[in-house]
């Protein structure tokens, strides 16, 4: 995996994260607690000089795991954010994505009716999947929330779109071009919290995080960052492959649906 | 280490080989698995067909039945200190706007020609060097693929580069920022080793020119100081000003100029990633305290050095390309802010040739050179010397209909 300067990374993210909060009057970010949204947080932090200026959303299907809960709680509280908490339903007939994805839209789309948020900030990142080599860095999503990818506005130098449908939400993806190597590099540098089930426990860490349903441990004996980083300078196995298999399938299978293939 | 990832876009007709290079390279650099190769082999095999190379770049088992098409496609590549991440944007007509939206950060372009008979350059691969040069971008190294089928012809291979020549050339890139090299993607032929089956090519092999462009100084700009506002921040006693330091560096307590009003203002305190400094450098996002407010929330404002004469104009030489339809009353977006504008016809240039042409109004995906006015000032400056102030977008209504560069 390519390990980039993340100074530069940085600055390309604190650019947008300011065009969206100044084009946009009401923006909101989205938070996993994982460690990409948040680094993005810690990287509104710096754009902001210490505070961030628009709410953090939590999709809280109930069922994530303990040490997440506390890592919110404690991190909400040191840097002072506004988090709101959306609780998504679970039903345990349904499963993999349907869980994931479903289930987290009704929420998220409770939400955003509730608040009138124009833009969201989400933490996703090319490197991830394939299917994200077609996203832009601003992306109009329509009020059923699916992404047009076929047609989406050219986004030219650092021309952003502002194409927000009626009922519809513009997504900002300040982390596109990190590399989940980088956002370790930045992690360690600038010593942001980490929910600790990242680090390897008797053997297994978590690499990706979804919820207790989906996620499952790669093996791995990397208790620290810097080990982690050395693990992913060599590693040619994708990032979601500790996600499970078959719902892994049915994810692809959902993402590619809503991106009109089938 | 860390690495800077150079964006190289690539260019030429579906069927000329792009996803095979890009599949080859990751192969001999060593940047996959043995998995996705295994993975590839069997797919290749399920479909009947002898190893596709291709298909090591996406993970669609659906996208390589040909049940699909996945449109961009982008891969890491490291190689001898260099990195590269290569940009495939599908040549149709209607994704024009995907291709330039893949290149317009992209450092050089690859282009692909196959040496096979019927195979040569078409037009859409025209429009896109066209627009690769407009954008910016410099070089280009032009893969003659399949030098297997035409069994390793040096004639062949010259002839495709004389026939070539003179379109790049009208385009506007310079001859010794072209580059050829003859390969076989699919045998590696000229890929990672000069290949033994043409002895008659005395250059290196296609990664090794690569890493050269990249170790290329890219011309820095100059030294002068421009800093483009994008809004404010925090609000009463606490009002910080937002922006970027697109050349030069600005320093505390520094005099600065704003354009277009030419108004002064002094520079009490800079904060860079959330921490204060005594420089911005180029590059860089600061938010800066200022003696006084300015007005309106500064969005769109240039600031130059004290000893600058600033820049501002109400009519702007430039060259635009049509995406979608662009009349005779727009807005142009520079710098962040749009502006009621008209744009005149000078004289059409048809993108196929590089040539100018007799047409009474901008042509659909096609280019111009045009005048712009405008009824207020705003700050741009020539291409050519400054990338961030010579070029803007083209709107109508919400939709993105053209792109331009200010002439010099
Ligand atoms: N003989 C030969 N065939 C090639 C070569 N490179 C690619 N091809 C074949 O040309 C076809 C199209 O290649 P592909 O990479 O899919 O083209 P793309 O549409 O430009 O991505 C495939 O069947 C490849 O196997 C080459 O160097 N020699």
């Amino acid at each position: 995996m390519i390990k980039q300067d993340i100074n530069k990374l940085e600055e390309k993210s604190i650019f947008i994260i300011r065009e969206a909060k100044t084009r946009f009057n009401n923006i909101a970010a989205l938070w996993s607690m994982g460690k990409d949204s948040t680094a993005m947080l810690a990287i509104a932090r710096n754009a902001f000089l210490g505070k961030i200026p628009f709410p953090v959303i939590h999709i809280d299907n109930g069922i994530d795991f303990p040490e997440s809960y506390k890592f919110r709680d404690d991190l909400a509280d040191r840097w002072g954010m506004e988090v709101i908490v959306a609780k998504s339903k679970i039903k345990p007939e349904i499963s993999g994505y349907s869980c994931c994805g479903a289930n987290k839209t009704v929420a998220l789309k409770g939400v955003l009716k509730e608040y009138g948020f124009e833009a969201l900030i989400v933490s996703i990142r090319r490197d991830e999947h394939a299917v994200r080599a077609k996203e832009r860095y601003v992306s109009p999503r329509d009020k059923n929330f699916s992404w047009n990818y076929k047609d989406q506005p050219a986004e030219v130098w650092d021309s952003y779109s502002s194409k927000l449908d009626k009922r519809g939400h513009l997504r900002i993806h300040p982390l596109l071009d990190w590399n989940e190597i980088d956002i370790w590099s930045y992690i360690k540098r600038n010593r942001i919290p980490i929910n600790p089930l990242y680090m390897s426990n008797n053997g297994y860490r978590y690499r990706s995080l979804g919820c207790t349903h989906c996620t499952v441990p790669i093996r791995s004996n990397a208790k620290s960052i810097d080990a982690i980083i050395r693990e992913l300078e060599t590693t040619k196995v994708e990032e979601r492959s500790g996600r499970e298999q078959d719902k892994e399938k049915a994810y692809i299978m959902e993402k590619l649906r809503s991106l009109g293939y089938m | 280490m860390s690495t800077m990832i150079n964006e190289v876009t690539l260019l030429g007709h579906k069927d000329h080989g792009k996803s095979t290079l890009i599949g080859r390279m990751l192969m001999d650099t060593h940047s996959v698995s043995k998995a996705r190769i295994d993975n590839a082999k069997m797919m290749s095999k399920r479909l009947g067909r002898k190893f596709e190379p291709g298909f090591l770049l996406d993970s669609f088992e659906e996208e390589q039945e040909g049940a699909l098409t996945i449109d961009t496609t982008r891969a890491q590549i490291k190689y001898r200190g260099s990195a590269f991440e290569f940009i495939d944007v599908p040549g149709h007509e209607e994704l024009i706007k995907n291709m330039i939206s893949g290149a317009s950060n992209a450092s050089f372009a690859l282009l692909m020609v196959s040496a096979k008979g019927d195979e040569g350059v078409e037009d859409q691969t025209k429009r896109h060097l066209f627009l690769a040069k407009m954008m910016g971008i410099e070089s280009i190294i032009v893969c003659v693929n399949k030098m297997d089928t035409v069994d390793y012809s040096e004639r062949r291979f010259e002839e495709i580069v004389g026939g070539l020549r003179p379109f790049l050339s009208n385009v506007g890139f310079a001859r010794n920022s072209v580059i050829f090299v003859p390969v076989s993607a699919y045998d590696s032929d000229n890929i990672s080793r000069r290949s033994e089956r043409m002895g008659w090519y005395r250059g290196k092999p296609l990664l090794d020119l690569l890493v050269d462009l990249s170790k290329r100084r890219r011309s820095s700009g100059d030294k002068t100081l421009r800093i483009i506002f994008q809004g404010v921040m925090g609000a009463g006693d606490d009002l910080k000003y937002i922006g970027r330091v697109v050349s030069g560096s600005l320093n505390e307590g520094e005099q600065i100029v704003l354009m277009p009003t030419g108004k002064r203002v002094m520079i009490e305190r800079i904060f860079v990633k959330g921490r204060a400094k005594q420089t911005a450098r180029s590059g860089e996002n600061v938010a800066l305290v200022l003696d006084r407010h300015i007005a309106g929330d500064g969005r769109g404002i240039v600031g130059y050095g004290s000893r600058h004469r600033g820049v501002r104009s109400k009519s702007i030489d430039a060259l635009i390309f049509a995406i979608g339809r662009i009349g005779v009353r727009a807005k142009i977006r520079s710098n962040g802010v749009e502006h009621q504008c008209s744009i005149k016809l000078v004289n059409g240039i048809d993108t196929t040739t590089g040539g100018a042409a007799a047409w009474s109004g901008v042509r659909e995906l096609e280019a111009g050179r045009v005048v712009i006015n405008l009824n207020d000032y705003i700050c741009v400056e020539p291409f050519a010397k400054s990338r961030e102030l010579g070029r803007f977008t083209i709107h109508s209504g919400k939709e993105l209909v053209g792109i331009g560069i200010v002439n010099g």
